[in-house]
């Protein structure tokens, strides 16, 4: 018997195939079993972070997200290892594994290998069902998936092989202005007059920001305008009538309310972000390998 | 029989002209595997790679040819024309102006182009091209074409994959046309031997530019798609109508090269789609994949409107641009797996 999740879910392994989940129902020690539950394991493999969900047939029992750095195996095995231990969870109790990412082909031990197209989907959908329209901005592409009535993905454009407007554009622009790429959301709230970019091209954009530290704009303006080029460009990849309400942020970039700010003023719509945003597609598989 | 290369980004070039002189054809098609920086130094990098690699490809091998010809067939190849002559080495080097159009005075004109070329041709190898041999070049050439047509349409009942099917059109313009034909009954005895087509690959339409390296046929395979119609030069365009076997050989060519469907260098745009809507009306197919090479810009011209076109005839379609490298590229499979996903959630096509 294993205890995790704060102690409010227990977990008793059958063989291989299905887990029994148990609540605690009062401070005394009845249990009722609830229903037998499937158990499952999605790895997202990105090009900056690798991500993994742990769901059952319910609900989100975990998640996390550590770097991928060159060794895509080693990544995607640390963390599993990693999060099932910390969960104390054998890996025979999983039943399924679903791979995403631009690493999903690496997980030797996924049943599926699903695109992180269609794992946004799903994900942004268990964040808000009623989602019409998933913007994801990743380490190394930037995607726009409409969804229909229906659930199912209808529609998706992603950006050229392009670093522009994706979470290596806003890298390498904190490296221009030495700052850490965390700071950029609440930085760019300070902004008088954004700094206008004009270079779609990451190296030419990081030249214009170099030449906008040396006239002295301050790094509050030349970030908001950071921001708002990335909005322009997605604005310029969807057209401004592809966005059907509601709208769900996702991936890393989501994380800064600037990225935010700029999309709602640049698309005129409000936008939803979850909290789970950079591993909403890591959710989403999660959610996909249920259904396999 | 030596060989007498030629540079055409389309199916223009009158091969039959070259062999009834004697020598053998041979479609200049780049190796994508050494790269363009040999070429580099003479066309800047944002041209079209493949021409590029055409180029360099005749840097390196030009002395090994009895003669280049070139083909007008996207307008930069004018130009092209004359950063060979700069550059590439003595061999002769020889210029066919197809036309745009196919109407009267277009045809009148190819007719003469083709007189002057063969005239051309006699001049400079001291050889006489008589009308006999043309049409035995004809003949041998729609021998060709008709197995090939043959072998194209087992691409929708039998396990044919899209490498096999780059491999057997790649040949039709590499290789000698007699030792062609023999191949070609080869392949269409293996062909007929193979298993059903499979059911877990999706069977679509392939337009755009070109194909020139069969890694690109590979990422089709990889991401299950199964190409089982085409509008390619390198495809359907050099197969699917026969050379007519007229009294004037000449007037056969002319005829031929304004029957076949046309490419995005011609114009008008109809007739283009007028054969893409035919071959969405006899087969049945799960989608259309459009491609583009990055800086083709005749394709790249006609993306949205035919993209367009082919969506209002109610077919899931996806335009993708691509690089000049073997080299798999992860986000363009990422993109075909998303779509194949998009279409297997439908459950297949409308014709399913």
């Amino acid at each position: 018997m294993r205890i995790y999740n704060n102690l409010k879910i227990w977990i008793i392994s059958f063989g291989t195939k299905h887990v029994v989940k148990l609540f605690i129902l009062a401070p005394s020690t009845f249990f009722e079993i609830c229903e037998v539950v499937m158990l499952s394991v999605s790895l997202d493999i990105g090009s900056i972070t690798t991500k993994i969900a742990v769901l059952d047939c319910k609900s989100l029992l975990g998640t996390d997200v550590s770097l991928t750095s060159y060794n895509v195996e080693k990544a995607w095995q640390d963390i599993f290892r990693k999060t099932l231990g910390r969960m104390c969870l054998k890996e025979s109790v999983v039943d399924r594994i679903v791979s995403t990412g631009y690493g999903r082909s690496s997980v030797g031990i996924a049943n599926k290998t699903i695109t992180e197209i269609k794992c946004h989907a799903e994900g942004a959908r268990f964040f808000l069902p009623t989602t019409r329209s998933v913007i994801d901005i990743g380490g190394q592409d930037s995607k726009f998936i409409r969804i229909g009535n229906d659930g199912n993905v209808m529609d998706f454009l992603m950006n050229d092989k392009c670093a522009a407007g994706t979470g290596r554009f806003l890298e390498v622009m904190a490296r221009a202005l030495e700052l850490d790429i965390a700071d950029f959301g609440k930085l760019s709230l300070l902004a008088k007059k954004p700094s206008p970019i004009s270079s779609m091209c990451t190296v030419f954009a990081e030249s214009e920001v170099i030449s906008l530290i040396s006239r002295g704009e301050s790094r509050e303006n030349i970030i908001a305008g950071i921001h708002e080029s990335i909005a322009n460009r997605m604005l310029s990849m969807v057209g401004g009538s592809g966005f059907v309400k509601p709208v769900v942020l996702t991936g890393g970039v989501a994380k800064n309310i600037g990225i935010r700010n700029a999309l709602e003023k640049k698309l005129n719509i409000q936008i939803q972000v979850p909290d789970t945003a950079q591993v909403n597609g890591a959710i989403g598989a999660a959610i996909l390998a249920q259904k396999i | 029989m030596e060989i007498f290369a030629y540079f055409d980004t389309g199916h223009e070039f009158p091969e039959e002209i070259v062999m009834a002189a004697g020598f053998s054809p041979v479609k200049i098609l780049g190796n994508v595997h050494v790269g363009t920086a040999v070429a580099d130094e003479y066309l800047f990098s944002y041209f079209c790679p493949f021409a590029r690699g055409c180029l360099a490809e005749a840097l390196g091998n030009a002395q090994n040819w009895v003669g280049i010809g070139f083909a007008h067939g996207c307008d930069a190849t004018n130009r092209h024309f004359d950063v060979w002559k700069a550059h590439v080495g003595k061999t002769p080097f020889f210029w066919v102006n197809t036309p745009m159009k196919v109407d009267t005075t277009a045809k009148g004109f190819y007719g003469k182009e083709l007189r002057r070329f063969i005239q051309t041709l006699n001049k400079q190898y001291q050889i006489e091209i008589k009308d006999e041999k043309l049409k035995d070049a004809i003949r041998l050439s729609n021998e060709a074409k008709s197995l090939m047509k043959q072998l194209a349409s087992m691409r929708t009942e039998k396990d044919i994959s899209n490498s096999d099917y780059f491999e057997m059109t790649r040949k039709a313009v590499q290789t000698p046309k007699e030792s062609l034909v023999a191949d070609l009954k080869a392949m269409l005895a293996d062909w007929k031997s193979r298993d059903p087509f499979p059911a877990e690959k999706v069977p679509i339409l392939l337009t755009g530019s070109d194909v020139t390296f069969v890694e690109w046929m590979e990422l089709l395979d990889i991401a299950d798609f199964r190409v089982v119609r085409d509008d390619l030069s390198l495809g359907e365009r050099y197969f699917t109508a026969t050379i007519p076997e007229m009294a004037d050989p000449i007037e056969a060519l002319v005829a031929y090269a304004c029957s076949i469907p046309q490419p995005a260098t011609r114009m008008p745009s109809d007739s283009r789609m007028e054969f893409l809507v035919k071959v969405l009306d006899e087969t049945k197919i799960d989608a259309v994949v459009s491609q583009n090479m990055k800086f083709c810009e005749p394709y790249a011209l006609d993306a949205v409107w035919s993209v367009a076109a082919i969506r209002q005839k109610g077919y899931d379609v996806i335009h993708l641009e691509r690089d000049y490298t073997p080299a798999t590229d992860r986000q363009l499979l990422t993109r075909l797996e998303a779509f194949k996903e998009i279409i297997q959630q439908k459950g297949g096509s409308r014709n399913a």
